[in-house]
C-alpha cells in the first residue's frame, strides 16, 4: 500500500461490497481503491449501475463495504470509518459530512433560512440567531440574498438545489459527497452549481466527490474517475487546468 | 418548537384528519361525562335542592328515591340532639299517577314543611305555590313533566287511586329518572300514601344543625349511636347527594357504558392521529434521511414527531371546545341539560392531549424506518 501524500484526506483501500439479487450474489463493487485529495473536486462518473452511488455510499459511512477500508484524515489523523462505532461514525458525519442528492430533498414546509438553520441548531447546538446569521451568509454566498423567506415552492429547481448546497456546505465540512447534483438541472444551473462546490472546495479546503453522468462537468473539475461494473477504469485523470482555477 | 409549527401550518390538509380525530375523542368524551353528570343531577335533586344538612332514612338506603318507611317515632329520639337545631319529617314515595284521560304515569311524590324555612322544601316551590299547596290534597308539578302527565293547572287527576288538584306548577325543569316529581304537603303526602305506608311512619328525617359545617360529624356521630337497633341510616345530604348519584351510576352501568364509549372514541381518535403523523412523517423521510445522513441525531426527528403530536392534539382540543358548547346548547333546544363544568373540559382536554402524544409515540416507528441509503440510487 502506497504511502499517501500529504494532501490526500479520504482513501478507498480495496473496497468490495456484494449485492444478492435473488439466489446470485454480485460484486457491485470489485476491488475499487480511491485517494481523494483535500481542496479537490473530484467526478464520479460511469454507467448506471456501474456502483456510483454504492461507491459513495461506503466512502460516506453509509453502507458498510464487505471487505476493505474507508480512511480518513481528520486534523492530521487516519480513522477507518468502518471500523468505529455506529455512534462514533454517526458523529464523525456530524463533524466531517455534507451530503447533497438530485431530489433537493428540502423540507416543503421551511424557508431557505430554515433549511439551512436546522442543521447548525439541530447539528452543533448552535444558537438561533447566529444560526441564523450564518444560513443568511451561505444564501448571500449562493447568490440566494432576498430569497431567505421562499419556501421551496417558490423557488426554480437550480435555487432548490442551491439551498440544497447551502445545507450541505454550512458547517464547512471536511467532506461533501454529492449523488448527481447536476442531473434535474439544465446546463447553465449545474454550471452554477458544480462551480459553487467547486469554489467551496477550494474556500474551506474540502474533499468534494460529485457522481455525475455529464460529461461536460470534466472541465469544471479536478480529477475524475470512470467506473464500470464495479472496477475503477484508470485511475485518477486529472482533469485540464483550467486558467481561472490556478490551484492544483 | 417553531420547524413543527411550521411544518403543521404549511401542510393543514395533511394534518387535518389528525386534528379532527382529537376533536372529535374531546368531545365524544366531554358530552358523554356531560350528559352522565346532568343525568345524576337530577336523580338527587330533592337532596340538592333543600336547606336539610342531614337527613335520616330507612336502613342502608341507596338512593335519596328508594327512602322505605321509618316510625314517626325516630323523630323524638333525635328532636332532643343538643348538636340538632330543627328535625322536619318528610315523604317520599313512588306513587302510580292516571292522568285525566285515563293514562298512568309513575311519579315521585314529596311532602314536606310549606314554611319559610322548611328544611325539605325544594327552592323552586315559591312562596305562591307553597301557599297554594296548604289546600288539601292540591299538587304542583314541573312544566317539563307536566305534558308527560297529561294536566294543566287546575285539572284534577289521580295519585294511587287519590283524587288530586294541581294547583301550579314549577318551571326549572326538574326531571327525574324513574318518575315525574309532584309536590304537595305534608298532610296531602299522607293522605295520598296510606295506602302504602304504616300508619305513623314518613320516608325521611330532615335536620338542621346548630353548626351545618358539623354535619359529616354529627351524621357519623350519630350512625355511631344508633348503629345497634339497625332501624336508620344518617346521612349529611352532600354525602346522601353522592350516593344517590353513585347508585344510579353503578345501577344503570351507565359509568360501564361511558367507559367503553370514552375508550372507543380515544381508540379511534389515536389510530387516526397516529396515521396521521405516521404519513405525514413517512412523506418527509427524504428530508430527515439527509438530516441523518449528515450526522444530525435520530432523537432530533423523534422529537419533532412527538412536538407535533402535541401541538395536532392542542389544535384538536381547542377546535372541540366550541363544538362541545354548540352540541350542549342544542341539547337544550330538545331539553337535555349538559353540565360542562371547568374540571370536566380540563379533564377531557387533558385525556384526549395525552392520547396525542401517545399517538406520537405510536407513529415513532416511522421514525425508525428513516433511513439514509435510500437517497443514494
Ligand atoms: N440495495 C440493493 N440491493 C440489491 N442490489 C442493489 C442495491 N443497491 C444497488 N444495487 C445494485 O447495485 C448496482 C449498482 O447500483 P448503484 O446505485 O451504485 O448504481 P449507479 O452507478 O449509481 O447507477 P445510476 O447511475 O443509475 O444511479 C445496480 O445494479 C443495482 O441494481
Ligand atoms: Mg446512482
Amino acid at each position: 500500500m502506497s504511502v499517501p501524500d500529504e494532501d490526500v484526506t479520504l482513501r478507498g483501500i480495496s473496497l468490495i461490497r456484494a449485492f444478492t439479487d435473488g439466489a446470485k450474489s454480485r460484486n457491485v463493487i470489485d476491488d475499487v481503491s480511491i485517494d481523494l485529495h483535500r481542496g479537490q473536486v473530484a467526478l464520479l462518473m460511469g454507467p448506471s449501475g456501474s456502483g456510483k452511488s454504492t461507491l459513495l455510499a461506503i466512502m460516506s459511512g453509509l453502507l458498510k463495504p464487505d471487505a476493505g477500508q474507508v480512511m480518513a484524515r481528520e486534523n492530521g489523523r487516519w480513522l477507518d470509518i468502518w471500523k468505529m462505532s455506529p455512534r462514533e461514525r454517526e458523529q464523525f458525519r456530524l463533524r466531517n459530512c455534507g451530503f447533497i442528492f438530485q431530489g433537493y430533498n428540502l423540507f416543503p414546509a421551511l424557508t431557505a433560512r430554515q433549511q439551512l438553520e436546522i442543521i447548525l441548531r439541530w447539528g452543533d447546538g448552535v444558537p438561533g440567531k447566529e444560526a441564523r446569521k450564518r444560513a443568511d451568509e451561505m444564501l448571500g454566498l449562493l447568490g440566494l440574498a432576498g430569497k431567505e423567506h421562499k419556501k421551496p415552492a417558490q423557488l426554480s429547481g437550480g435555487e432548490k438545489q442551491r439551498v440544497a448546497i447551502g445545507r450541505a456546505l454550512i458547517k464547512r465540512p471536511r467532506f461533501c459527497f454529492a449523488d448527481e447534483p447536476t442531473s434535474a438541472l439544465d446546463w447553465s444551473s449545474g454550471q452554477v452549481v458544480i462551480d459553487l462546490l467547486q469554489k467551496a472546495s477550494h474556500e474551506y479546503d474540502s474533499t468534494i466527490i460529485v457522481v455525475s453522468h455529464d460529461h461536460r462537468l470534466l472541465e469544471h473539475v479536478d480529477v475524475s474517475y470512470q467506473l464500470e461494473d464495479g472496477r475503477m477504469m484508470e485511475n485518477a485523470i486529472p482533469c485540464p487546468t483550467d486558467t481561472w482555477r490556478g490551484h492544483q | 418548537m417553531n420547524y413543527s409549527l411550521s411544518t403543521l401550518w404549511h401542510e393543514r390538509p395533511r394534518y387535518l384528519p389528525g386534528i379532527g380525530a382529537v376533536a372529535f375523542s374531546a368531545v365524544l368524551i366531554a358530552l358523554q361525562c356531560g350528559l352522565l353528570l346532568g343525568l345524576f343531577k337530577i336523580t338527587s335533586i330533592p337532596v340538592d335542592h333543600t336547606r336539610a344538612d342531614v337527613w335520616i332514612g330507612s336502613p342502608e338506603v341507596l338512593s335519596v328515591d328508594l327512602g322505605r318507611p321509618i316510625p314517626m317515632s325516630q323523630l323524638s329520639r333525635v328532636a332532643g340532639d343538643p348538636r340538632v337545631a330543627v328535625v322536619e319529617p318528610y315523604y317520599q314515595s313512588f306513587g302510580s299517577w292516571i292522568k285525566p284521560n285515563g293514562g298512568s304515569e309513575l311519579c315521585i311524590l314529596i311532602g314536606c314543611s310549606l314554611e319559610d324555612d322548611s328544611l325539605g322544601s325544594i327552592t323552586e316551590l315559591t312562596p305562591e305555590l307553597r301557599a297554594a299547596l296548604t289546600e288539601p290534597l292540591s299538587v304542583v308539578v314541573d312544566r317539563a313533566e307536566r305534558k308527560n302527565l297529561g294536566v294543566n293547572i287546575g285539572d284534577y287527576a289521580e295519585i294511587n287511586k287519590q283524587r288530586v288538584r294541581i294547583v301550579g306548577e314549577t318551571s326549572a325543569g326538574l326531571k327525574s329518572l324513574a318518575g315525574a316529581y309532584v309536590f304537595c304537603s305534608r298532610p296531602t303526602a299522607a293522605q295520598v300514601l296510606r295506602g302504602v305506608m304504616p300508619k305513623d311512619h314518613i320516608t325521611y328525617l330532615l335536620l338542621k344543625c346548630h353548626n351545618p359545617a358539623d354535619a359529616e360529624v354529627v351524621a357519623a356521630e350519630m350512625n355511631q349511636e344508633y348503629k345497634d337497633s339497625h332501624d336508620m341510616t344518617v346521612m349529611s345530604s352532600s354525602q346522601f347527594s353522592t350516593r344517590s348519584r353513585m347508585h344510579w351510576l353503578i345501577k344503570t352501568k351507565a359509568g360501564i357504558a361511558l367507559g367503553y364509549t370514552a375508550l372507543l372514541g380515544l381508540l379511534v381518535g389515536a389510530v387516526v392521529t397516529s396515521q396521521t403523523l405516521y404519513a405525514a412523517t413517512v412523506a418527509s423521510a427524504k428530508e430527515f434521511a439527509i438530516l441523518l445522513a449528515m450526522g444530525i441525531p435520530r432523537w432530533r426527528i423523534t422529537s419533532m414527531v412527538l412536538v407535533q403530536s402535541f401541538w395536532v392534539g392542542l389544535f384538536g382540543v381547542l377546535l372541540a371546545y366550541p363544538c362541545i358548547h354548540a352540541l350542549a346548547w342544542l341539547g337544550t333546544l330538545v331539553g337535555v341539560f349538559i353540565p360542562l363544568p371547568w374540571e370536566l373540559l380540563a379533564m377531557s382536554g387533558g385525556i384526549t392531549l395525552v392520547m396525542a402524544l401517545f399517538s406520537g409515540l405510536i407513529a415513532l416507528r416511522s421514525v425508525r424506518t428513516i433511513e439514509p441509503m435510500s437517497l443514494l440510487r
